[in-house]
């Protein structure tokens, strides 16, 4: 154990010992450079601050090259730390060609670091004057993200404004959506012709909110099936998905008054595969002959394969989904297609509740801030580049923060 | 209490996960929510499991029709789960990780499940065809519309269309085909990827309210 | 025959069933169907064991010390009440704790990342269009300009899609059907490319007609 002591008090010693002499010489490494086009140069200046917007233990290390690196030889920028509590120093990293800045990640908050940057030139270190003291702390708030916090609380209270004033009985008014009034038919047509209707909550597990979406739809068209004692069967490629649309499926059975017709078969799970789990719906499809399909959720490249196969069974089908790349084959192979911000509204379009409903004009007056930005953006740009207008190019920059998420 | 509970633990995680966007100490709060879904998930994987041996498992015991495949079904996933946990073949052993090449367990990886997925994904092509040709029968202007920008983009990707349209003198060298076909890409469809992201992002932000406060509630169940 | 040959044939037969179901649902695309479900369900459930399982929540409690993580345990053991009757509504506690993170989380990445994202760019875009650039460059933007906020009309509920309004809108579905027919049409090609690679398979490896 003495020993131990011994040991580590002679490392700490030779430590400050090396620090204080890589220190001292500061000022004569230039003088000491044998290299005659080095000498020349001046000495590099470091800025050690603490990192902006972060949650502390880090460091950010910025300096100036007055040209080492167009000098041959030169390897790279060597930053060196000293804790100066401790009074122990180290170096932290060398850089790669082309660097002057380092975001040192592994300070601590309770001590306080002075930084040098040292030039590597053909083997030797031209260290610079330390930086001055800094020391490490946390944000409380991320300063970037201010108008985020902004929009965000306007939009959100608009959204949360339209349902109360919707819960105090306010009328809205809403327009139609044809992909939402074509639901109800296409259960009816299954009940007439004796056959399944199929829902596919899209192949993603509930941590994608476009799952969470084509559930809150199943709630409705799950009332409507057991009003009309239609059957139901809904394949999963996620466990957490099955577990959901049970307790969904379940409510609506209940709510419907028909708590007896409901079994857990109605929703299984197939596998976690995507397209192993297409193979076994195109299969379902094709063997049980739905008389109506429904696509509602997050889809990738499946979404062909099902939409197509149901349309060769000649199944009225409703889909829906936020995925841009997937839409045209929905529109192309289905009756009906719930269009990116559509398929979150349908839940409430359906629910007809009018706080649910109120919430879709929360969302329109988003829509209208996006337009409105958009178009002032436009003239406030046109106007000032056109006529050099001071108050039009401080709109214009205003603007340009606002929505600047980098 | 049924619902009341998980209510309150819906809104309190939310509020506190959209709060952790804003306050640099509290974004592992994030990754912890990402930690904590994925071990959820496994134990979900033991209902899921269950469920598929149980359907089958009946559907073999009733000799109900296909019960044939359904022991297919059941010796595919048996096999899995024994090579899987116990790492039959793997270099490593028990040990070795479970992606270790040459184990059993990749072995049918690669074999089977590998040829079984690229080929359902290849059959996308006969079906980008039969939709294809759907869509040559437009019957009104958005299908149209659609149908045109489809057939000017894929004839853009192809020498056919450098070959139908070089004869355009240079200066209106935007109307040759690889060229409208960029155009279209970078404005008119921008246009409308972008309406529909904006659109989506405001769906998802109305929605998740609903959810929030509570008024959309149908897939946590009622009181039974 | 070695090993290589027996794989080889085992990936083209099972390749040939799945490609049998384009023609009509049969008894060799049951099979393989079959085999699909199984092997593949097994495969996953042995990758989130070990990988979520054991590497996330064993490895992490237990050798790791990240006691934080049992919460997720604890969810994940309530998700399993599911299975006992009578105390099965206590699995809707995990469900709950992952509607509300996903609702929570996803509302702040879609605002940023698409709408103030998007917003930025269609600003960012058309302010540069009447700052500067040719007739072509100012064209493609007034299109962007144009198609942006139309399309955000047709999304607009709180106003019937009649007169001007209608019109505006209806110019909306015509961008958004643009938009449509280019994802279209890039994927076309894609997707034969996908099948090539299936046949090339079976002329190559299996039955070597093509070297």
């Amino acid at each position: 154990m003495l020993a131990l002591l011994r040991i580590a008090k002679s490392i700490v010693f030779i430590s400050s010992l090396l620090f204080v002499i890589s220190i001292l010489p500061t000022h004569s490494v230039y003088s000491r450079d044998t290299s005659p086009s080095s000498s020349d140069l001046g000495p590099i200046t470091v800025r050690a601050f603490d990192t902006d917007n972060d949650a502390g233990g880090s460091i950010t290390v910025e300096w100036d090259d007055p040209g080492y690196e167009r000098l041959s030889g030169f390897a790279g920028f060597l930053v060196w730390r000293t804790n100066t509590l401790t009074g122990t120093s180290d170096s932290v990293e060398v850089t790669p060609f082309g660097t002057r800045t380092y975001d040192d990640r592994s300070v601590s908050d309770d001590s306080t670091y002075s930084y040098s940057v040292a030039a590597l030139v053909n083997g030797e270190r031209l260290m610079s004057t330390p930086s001055m003291q800094v020391r490490s702390s946390k944000q409380w708030f991320d300063g970037r993200l201010t108008w985020v916090l902004i929009l965000g609380l306007i939009i959100c209270g608009a959204v949360i404004y339209f349902i109360e004033s919707a819960k105090r009985g306010t009328k809205l008014f809403l327009r139609r959506i044809a992909g939402l009034e074509a639901i109800d038919e296409a259960v009816g047509r299954a009940t007439e012709m004796g056959r399944p209707i199929l829902f596919v909550a899209g192949i993603q597990d509930m941590d994608d909110v476009q799952t969470i979406a084509g559930l809150t739809i199943l709630g409705s068209i799950a009332r409507t099936v057991a009003e009309y004692d239609t059957k139901i069967n809904m394949p999963v490629r996620a466990s957490l998905v099955m577990t959901a649309a049970r307790e969904t499926i379940k409510h609506a059975y209940v709510t419907a008054g028909r708590p007896d017709a409901y079994n857990d078969d109605m929703v299984h799970y197939v596998t976690d595969e995507q397209f192993g789990f297409v193979a076994a719906v195109d299969g379902i499809m094709v063997r049980e002959r739905p008389a109506a399909c429904f696509f509602l959720g997050a889809f990738f490249a499946e979404s062909l394969i099902m939409a197509e196969t149901g349309n060769s069974i000649g199944a009225i089908q409703v889909a829906g989904t936020a995925m841009p790349a997937q839409l045209p084959f929905f529109v192309a192979a289905c009756d009906y297609t719930l269009i990116g911000e559509e398929l979150f509204a349908a839940s409430a379009y359906l629910s007809g509740e009018p706080r649910q409903l109120g919430s879709l004009k929360g969302a329109d007056v988003g829509k209208a801030i996006a337009m409105i930005v958009i178009l002032v953006g436009v003239i406030a740009t046109t106007i000032a580049s056109a006529w050099n207008s001071e108050s039009m190019l401080w709109i214009e920059n205003l603007l340009r923060q606002m929505f600047s998420t980098g | 209490m049924k619902r009341q509970i998980p209510m309150l633990i819906l809104s309190a995680v939310g509020t506190l996960l959209v709060v952790s966007v804003f306050i640099p100490s509290a974004r592992h709060w994030q990754e912890d929510a990402s930690l904590y879904f994925d071990i959820i998930a496994v134990f979900a994987f033991f209902l899921g499991g269950g469920n598929l041996i149980r359907v089958h498992a009946e559907k073999v015991s009733r000799k109900s029709a296909g019960w044939i495949y359904s022991v297919v079904t059941l010796l595919g996933f048996g096999i899995m789960l024994v090579t899987g946990l116990f790492k039959i073949g793997n270099p490593n052993g028990i040990a070795g990780d479970i992606s270790q090449a040459g184990s059993y367990f990749q072995l049918l990886f690669q074999y089977v499940m590998s040829p079984l997925n690229s080929t359902m994904y290849a059959l996308l092509a006969f079906y980008v065809a039969s939709a294809s040709y759907r869509a040559f029968r437009a019957k009104n202007t958005e299908a149209t519309i659609l149908l045109v920008a489809a057939f000017v983009i894929l004839l853009g990707r192809t020498a056919l269309g450098v070959l139908l349209t070089n004869w355009i003198p240079a200066q209106f060298s935007v109307l040759q085909v690889p060229n409208l076909a960029i155009w279209i890409m970078n404005a008119p469809n921008l246009a409308g990827q972008r309406a529909i992201m904006i659109g989506i992002s405001l769906g998802v932000i109305s929605m998740s309210l609903r959810l929030l406060l509570g008024i959309e509630r149908s897939y946590l169940g009622g009181d039974n | 025959m070695d090993g290589a040959v027996i794989s080889t044939w085992l990936a083209a037969l099972l390749t040939l069933g799945i490609m049998s179901f384009v023609y009509k649902d049969n008894l060799y695309y049951k099979i393989c169907e079959a085999i699909f479900i199984g092997i593949s369900a097994g495969y996953w459930f042995i990758t989130y064991f070990w990988d979520s399982l054991y590497r996330i929540a064993w490895i992490g409690v237990v050798h790791e010390g990240r006691y934080v993580l049992l919460g997720g345990v604890v969810l994940g053991a309530m998700m399993l009440m599911r299975l006992f009757g009578k105390i099965g509504w206590i699995a809707r506690w995990p469900l709950a704790f992952i509607v509300g993170a996903t609702a929570g989380l996803k509302m702040m990445v879609y605002f940023t990342t698409n709408a103030m994202a998007q917003i930025h760019g269609t600003v960012d875009d058309t302010m540069v269009a009447f700052g500067g650039g040719d007739l072509y460059d100012l064209i493609g933007r007034l299109v962007i300009l144009i198609g942006t906020v139309t399309g955000l009309i047709y999304f607009y509920f709180s106003k019937e899609h009649k007169g001007l309004f209608g019109g505006v809108a209806k110019v909306g579905t015509w961008f958004l059907m643009i938009t449509f027919g280019a994802s279209f049409g890039y994927t076309v090609m894609s997707r034969m490319s996908l099948l090539l690679g299936r046949i090339e398979f079976l002329l190559t490896d299996w039955l070597k007609l093509v070297k």
